[in-house]
């Protein structure tokens, strides 16, 4: 649905995005995570048409972008900028009206009432966007680039600066989206919300370091220790890991032991550890959380 | 190019200038000013100072330049000759004032950050810049021809016997309906084409003012009756300000770098 293909962006010497490759297809979801300055917005602006690579290409539903078919392109795309940029003197209805005109709705009346009712902003219709909140001159602009349902959404930080009920609200949303058969790239500074929503994710920072399922993504970094909750004695427990592990530990409610292969061995331990007379209730290898992941992958 | 996209964002433009009435103040006060000025120098100075236009030598020589007008007296020539030559300043300093809202045209929304979302829609250079061009160009037509239409009244009323008669000419429609448009065409689309090029509303601003001097230089020639245009001549120069709006219109496309405005401006 959405390819980047090696795309490259120089300012003069400088290259804010390198040889970037990915894919989103129909009913996904992928979260694109980097600091600030990696160049989230850049590849946005460039997949969305607004600004042409210095070299690679973008390929939107099987139909490659080019200035020749920027405008029809741009058609199936929704974009959230930044900034919401909504006219300050025009009421959203006033707002929503224009863009409605400007991507040929058949029925405008229809889609802007949908669109301010799937955003919950009929108490806003008539209000000038200058007098709204930050969260709802937000809603609006999501509003804005979901008028014409678009097969593909494009949102640069889409919950930056919203109240956790709000940003649920735009979590759901998103979600009805992927339903629908939307393909969606979200770029976010939030880690937990690219692990919360997104079905991959891909971490840039100038070129693209990885990208792949947030469950995946930590397993690559794995610690090795196992988590063992047992009832009971846990210094019996502890002798008995010890000979899996002569260095475990007793960490809290829980032992803990360094394997080579968690997968292969827990059977093993779970069964000694039962033999032993302790009562088992949790045994899971230790995943690093994906701010973990991030900052190996930022050299932090 | 797609109508429907110019309309709506001529809409939007104009429902936006509705709710800034002040932004069109420059506009209305030049032509209040132009509006003043003429009925100030033909009739109301030579009533209170009891000096009939007739008395001074140097206008009745350069009035000459407007022909004949042989059932007009001679005060009325000179009167009908003022009026003819402030007929093309009132027409065209409106366009002054319209500047700042050609000048805002791009730079604008860029600056209020409007620009990225509408650029990402269908909308192509060449819509939105018709659409910002004739949302500075409508509102300033509008109250140019209502002020004309109070200076041709204000005509009948107070000038000489027969001046009115005598400004209803084909060179006055011309001036009005062909060659003040054209002006204020070519002028409001230099404004858009420097907008879309610097990064700074008051840069844009700076260089649309320089429209002026051009302007200035006209009305000095024909004050001094260097210039005196006929209806023939009105029509070319209005052709000819035509042909350059739409060598501006292409060059301000060909020169839009959505690219250069998105990356660069701050």
């Amino acid at each position: 649905m959405i390819s980047a293909q090696h795309l490259t962006r120089r300012f003069g010497a400088r290259a804010v995005v390198a040889d970037v490759s990915f894919e989103v297809s129909r009913s996904e979801i992928v979260a694109l995570l980097g600091p600030n300055g990696a160049g989230k917005t850049t590849t946005m602006r460039m997949l969305a048409g607004l600004i042409a690579p210095t070299s690679g290409g973008v390929v939107i539903d099987g139909v490659s972008l080019t200035r020749a078919t920027a405008a029809g392109l741009r058609a199936r795309i929704g974009f959230l900028t930044e900034s919401p940029g909504l006219w300050d003197r025009l009421t959203v209805r006033e707002n929503l009206r224009t863009y409605a005109a400007l991507y040929g709705l058949a029925d405008p009346r229809r889609a802007i009432d949908r669109a301010i009712d799937v955003l919950q902003l009929p108490a806003q219709a008539s209000v000038r966007a200058a007098e709204l909140s930050k969260g709802m001159r937000q809603k609006v602009a999501l509003a804005r680039a979901l008028l014409h349902e678009p097969a593909v959404l494009l949102l640069d930080e889409p919950t930056s600066g919203l109240d956790p009920e709000v940003t649920r609200g735009v979590r759901r949303l998103l979600e009805d989206r992927r339903a629908a058969g939307c393909a969606i790239l979200v770029s976010t500074h939030n880690l937990d919300e690219a692990e919360r929503l997104a079905d991959r994710v891909a971490v840039l920072h100038e070129r693209l370091l990885v990208i792949d399922r947030p469950a995946a993504l930590r397993r690559r970094l794995t610690t090795g220790r196992l988590i063992v909750r047992v009832t009971g004695d846990h210094s019996r427990g502890l002798e008995t890991v010890r000979r899996f592990d002569p260095a475990a530990v007793i960490e809290g409610p829980a032992l803990v032991l360094r394997v080579a292969d968690a997968e292969q061995q827990t059977p093993a331990i779970v069964a000694a550890l039962v033999a032993a007379g302790a009562g088992v209730v949790e045994v899971r290898p230790e995943m690093p959380a994906l701010e973990d992941v991030y900052l190996r992958l930022m050299g932090k | 190019m797609a109508m429907t996209r110019v309309r709506a964002l001529l809409a939007k433009e104009l429902l936006d200038l509705s709710r800034n009435r002040l932004a069109l103040l420059p506009v209305g006060l030049i032509t209040t000013l132009s509006l003043v000025l003429p009925f100030g120098i033909a009739v109301a100075i030579p009533m209170f100072t009891g000096q009939d236009l007739s008395s001074d030598a140097d206008l009745v020589k350069v009035s000459a330049v407007a022909g004949a007008h042989d059932p007009l007296t001679t005060s009325a020539r000179v009167q009908l000759f003022l009026f003819q030559q402030f007929l093309m300043l009132f027409l065209l300093t409106p366009i002054t004032g319209a500047m700042a809202l050609a000048a805002h045209a791009v730079i604008g929304e860029k600056q209020a950050r409007t620009l990225e979302p509408l650029l990402a829609t269908p909308v192509t250079t060449g819509e939105l810049l018709l659409a910002k061009m004739l949302g500075a160009l409508l509102p300033t037509l509008v109250i140019s021809l209502a002020g004309l239409a109070l200076y041709v009244g204000g005509i009948v009323a107070m000038a000489a016997p027969g001046v009115a008669a005598a400004m209803l000419s084909l060179r006055t429609a011309i001036l009005a309906v062909w060659v003040g448009p054209a002006a204020a065409l070519v002028s409001l689309q230099s404004a858009i084409l420097i907008s879309s090029r610097v990064n700074d509303a008051r840069t844009a601003q700076q260089f649309g003012v320089l429209i002026i001097i051009p302007l200035t230089a006209v009305l000095v020639a024909q004050f001094t009756g260097a210039l005196w245009l006929s209806a023939t001549m009105l029509a070319l120069v209005g052709l000819g300000l035509v042909a350059v709006w739409v060598l501006l219109a292409l060059v301000s496309v060909a020169i839009f770098e959505r690219d250069t405005i998105l990356t660069r401006w701050r």
